[in-house]
């Protein structure tokens, strides 16, 4: 009874407040002092993450009271372990690691799927003969080593081609372009621009994008440990809507976008240029933000994409088990604006 | 179109166009083939540099390649220690300067992983494992590159953490263990070099103020370039997209694929109008460009063309000069002789023309208007002195016709107490005076003397001769009463003291009125006709005689005629048979006996003579005629009826 009188007591305090006081209508998220949160990228600065450094440089997260800080992740360190040694709130990954690291029993939970397609490709080049997927029989080529070289492993399975070696692909197009393998594996929206830099015209190539051979796997999505679900969902969503704004952004204004890259290409002293990042915002947004004749949405993991993924990871071997759609991308089904 | 421009601005003006195409022509042909030459030297010139400085790079390089392999013999040696392999490395590295670092990374089965490096820092060699927790070197192109492809690689140059941001370029080469049938890779053996040295090479390059050297790797990526931002991070075909010039990336893909060239291209540091000549370096499939700055390339040529413009404008200025000089030196005398004629044409030929020295066209034209001139002014003297003699000669002649007019009787009816006959004479004379004359007159009661004369001159000494000649005749008539001894003693008259050889041709008849009888002498006259009644005209008899007076002792014969009554005796002179017409045609004979034919009958002599001469005057149409007109015409009527 006294429980009741003390909650209804407390209702009407708090309706009456703003009532007392009308003219203080602030809203109560600047009252507070910003929260600290901190991402990882998984890669080094480039036009792949275009969006969050607008995000940030735009003041998107500090208006939903987020004081954000980038990392980011590289050849020698994965950005999932930031989360496991609580150094980063939130970190970026390819859907497919990140289903092997929960299927490993880390709690990952995708709070937004940023890139929805599938931007990964074999190249050769058009002079050894290779026109169709299926000259790969045979042929030398080199594959992404561990998560990346999933989906191509998979197409090479499901196409039954055997290659007559594989090599390793690192972090480079070196051994293809020195011509030690006939084929590589590629990025759209980066190496196959690395090789046009070099030289190699679009017509030397030949190009067997993954999408068009059954694996369009989602590539980058926002994560975080259940923990910081569980505690902080407001902080989850406002940093997803605060992102989805700052990629809204972008491709409304690239130039900007690509200024906000270009400044942490140059602090970071990358040997990169600024047609090359052009070139990635302008390939990479298409896969972020949909078009006209797109089905999915932006932000939103596609359960028909998970299931997809879910079911060549399986029958690939890696993984054994899944979590339901709705537990590992919790912001899905619940259509948050 | 010149046609309109005075001859001062025609002349410069034309002088204008034809230097300027002269000047224009030379200079353009001084720059053309000058320019040709300069690039064709400077294309051997810039590649001879690049293909130079490609060929230093390339003995470094080989120099690497040969110290790599060395050591690469020495590890394979020392059984593969890591403490002897460490010493092999710092030997390496200590006896060859140009080497910053060296490692021999040990094959590497994935988890464990070693790889010894020594490295420079300042004047001390230090030691390091590159394999750490962190780092795990096979995942990098040094290590993967000469393990998969089986054979030496020279990496793209990047710059160097470790080395203190110095552009790198690392060499590693794999190493192999004999084991069995085949081999075993030991590991790599790898090598990192400053590029340093190079940057300082390629900027010692300079042609002119503006030319510069740049360098880039296999891949494209600028290894040095003027501009900084470029290196490492650019490659030629970035930078062609960037700058939005597609053609670029044509020159970047030959240069990459290891051609020599020599191209024309406005470069990326002013994009100023440029040469690049490029050469490539075999040993790592970079390739060295030269470029030069098109201004400073053609410098000389358009120096020494400008200097061929100016010296050609300074004398066009010069040729202008002398043109507007010559101009002047034509118009000024052609402008004062313009003004001197025209107060010529006023009429004041006295006024004196301008003095044109020299021996030209112009002093010509002057010394032609100067006797103009003078020639007017004689013509005008002369005019006025013929028109004096003109008036003078009109009035003697206007004097010699009132002579002329005086002499002959010229009162009709002359005889108007005498019925037995009627007569009528005309005489019109010429502006010229012809000289003509008739007279009659009676000798006695019965007998009158009729005659004709035509005196061989004309205008006043005719006259007066005429007047002689009458006096003479009507003198000597009296005495003689014989017309041939008349015209005898009057030619023998005449032609005695005949300074001025005039002679005269004469007609002269004496009819006796009681019974028509007629005698007559004719002098060289035209013989006069008798019209009968009927209308029927003749001829009288011709007769011996000649002209009067023109030579002494001539004879004249003397003839007869009778003349019926109403008969019409008519004289005349040739001033009526040799009137002449516009078409220079005679009157003739035929023509007046028509006339005369046509007049039969009782018509008064008057009208007959009237009516002859209308027919001459209407045939002649108002051509002048020289001679004087004189008809005589007397018709015999017989003794009236007592």
């Amino acid at each position: 009874m006294m429980t009741r009188f003390i909650l209804i007591l407390s209702t009407c305090i708090v309706l009456a407040v703003p009532l007392l006081f009308p003219a203080t209508n602030s809203p109560a998220a600047t009252e507070r002092p910003p929260a600290p949160v901190t991402i990882t990228l998984q890669w080094l600065p480039q036009s792949q993450f275009a969006g969050y450094y607008v995000a940030l440089d735009k003041g998107f997260y500090r208006k939903r009271g987020l004081e954000v800080k980038i990392r980011h992740a590289g050849p020698e360190q994965d950005s999932l372990a930031s989360l496991v040694d609580g150094s980063a709130d939130f970190a970026t990954t390819f859907l497919t690691p990140a289903l092997r690291r929960r299927d490993s029993r880390l709690p990952l939970i995708n709070i937004a799927q940023i890139v929805h397609r599938s931007t990964t490709m074999l190249i050769a080049r058009k002079q050894s003969g290779i026109s169709s997927i299926m000259d790969l029989n045979g042929k030398r080529i080199s594959l992404w080593k561990g998560d990346l070289g999933v989906p191509f492993q998979a197409v090479l399975t499901s196409h039954e081609i055997t290659p007559s070696r594989i090599f390793d692909q690192n972090y480079s197009v070196n051994l293809f372009l020195l011509g030690g393998v006939d084929a590589c594996s590629a990025m759209y929206y980066n190496e196959y621009n690395m090789l046009y830099q070099t030289g190699l015209n679009e017509g030397d190539l030949v190009t067997f994008p993954l999408r068009d051979y059954g694996a369009d796997i989602p590539e980058d999505g926002i994560y975080c440990l259940e923990s910081t679900w569980n505690n902080r969902p407001q902080q989850c969503r406002a940093f997803r809507q605060a992102t989805l704004e700052g990629w809204r952004y972008a491709l409304a204004h690239p130039e900007e976008a690509l200024h906000s890259v270009m400044k942490r290409v140059f602090d970071a002293h990358l040997p990169t240029n600024r047609s090359h990042m052009r070139w990635m915002l302008e390939k990479i947004l298409p896969a972020i933000i949909p078009g006209t004749g797109d089905s999915w949405q932006a932000g939103v993991l596609s359960p028909d994409d998970y299931a997809k993924a879910v079911e060549l990871m399986k029958r690939q071997g890696i993984i054994h088990r899944a979590p339901s759609y709705e537990s590992f991308h919790p912001t899905g089904g619940s259509h948050v604006p | 179109m010149f046609r309109n421009l005075r001859i001062g601005p025609r002349l410069v003006l034309l002088t204008l166009l034809g230097g300027s195409l002269v000047v224009g022509t030379i200079t353009g042909f001084c720059y053309f083939f000058g320019s040709r030459q300069i690039e064709q030297d400077m294309r051997e010139k810039a590649i001879s540099v690049a293909l130079g400085t490609a060929s230093q790079i390339e003995v470094v390089q080989r120099g690497v390649e040969k110290v790599l392999s060395g050591c690469a013999a020495r590890i394979q040696d020392s059984a593969a220690s890591p403490e002897r392999v460490a010493t092999i490395l710092q030997d390496t590295v200590a006896k060859n300067p140009e080497i910053f670092g060296a490692a021999f990374a040990y094959a590497s089965d994935g988890s464990r992983q070693h790889a010894p490096y020594v490295y420079r820092s300042g004047a001390h060699l230090l030691r390091k494992d590159l394999a750490t927790d962190n780092y795990h070197y096979d995942v990098w192109d040094w290590y993967t590159l000469p393990r998969d492809l089986q054979r030496p690689v020279w990496s793209e140059p990047y710059f160097d953490k470790g080395g203190g941001g110095t552009l790198m370029v690392t060499y590693s080469a794999p190493l192999y263990q004999a084991e069995g049938s085949g081999r075993k890779l030991l590991g790599v053996v790898t090598c990192n070099v400053s590029l340093n040295w190079l940057t300082t090479l390629l900027k010692s390059i300079r042609f002119g103020e503006t030319g510069y050297a740049f360098l880039v790797s296999k891949n494209g990526a600028y290894i040095c370039h003027p501009r900084q931002d470029y290196v490492v991070k650019e490659t030629l075909f970035s930078a062609a997209e960037e700058a939005g010039r597609p053609e670029l990336r044509t020159i970047g893909r030959r240069m990459t694929a290891g051609e020599t060239g020599f191209i024309p291209l406005r470069n990326l540091v002013s994009n100023a109008p440029s040469h690049l000549a490029f050469a490539p370096v075999p040993a790592t499939g970079w390739s060295v460009s030269v470029v030069v700055s098109d201004a400073e390339l053609l410098a000389p040529v358009v120096s020494l063309s400008r200097s061929v413009a100016a010296v050609g404008a300074a004398g066009f200025g010069i040729l202008l000069l002398i043109t507007l000089f010559i101009a002047r030196t034509i118009t000024r005398p052609v402008r004062l002789l313009d003004e001197a004629t025209a107060t010529l044409a006023l009429g004041d030929l006295d006024a004196p023309l301008p003095n044109i020295p020299g021996n030209d066209e112009i002093a010509h034209l002057a010394e032609s208007f100067s006797r103009m001139r003078i020639e007017l002014k004689r013509s005008m003297a002369e005019l006025q002195r013929t028109t004096a003699a003109k008036q003078k000669i009109e009035s003697e002649l206007e004097i010699a016709r009132s002579i002329q007019m005086s002499l002959v009787p010229r009162t009709f009816p002359a005889f108007p107490d005498r019925p037995e006959f009627d007569l009528y004479a005309e005489l019109h004379p010429a502006r010229a005076i012809g000289g003509d004359f008739y007279d009659f007159f009676m000798l006695d009661q019965n007998r009158i003397c009729i005659a004709i004369g035509d005196v061989s001159d004309k205008g006043v000494p005719a006259a007066l001769f005429m007047a002689v000649v009458r006096t003479f005749l009507k003198a000597i008539w009296r005495d003689e009463e014989s017309p041939a001894k008349t015209l005898r003693r009057l030619n023998d008259e005449l032609a005695e003291d005949n300074a001025t050889c005039m002679f005269v041709t004469l007609f002269c008849a004496v009819l006796d009125l009681r019974n028509g009888s007629m005698r007559y002498a004719c002098g060289g006259h035209n013989l006069p006709y008798i019209l009968g009644r009927d209308g029927t005209v003749r001829c009288i008899k011709r007769l011996q005689g000649v002209t009067v007076g023109a030579m002494e002792g001539m004879i004249f014969a003397e003839g007869e005629e009778r003349m019926v009554p109403g008969e019409v005796f008519f004289l005349y002179t040739d001033g009526i048979s040799e009137a002449m017409n516009q078409a220079e045609e005679l009157f003739g004979e035929e023509r007046l006996k028509d006339a005369l034919q046509c007049f039969a009958g009782e018509a008064s002599v008057s009208d007959l003579v009237e009516d002859v001469r209308n027919r001459v005057e209407s045939f002649t149409d108002g051509a002048e005629q020289s001679d004087d007109l004189t008809m005589v015409a007397f018709r015999y009527l017989g003794l009236p009826e007592r």
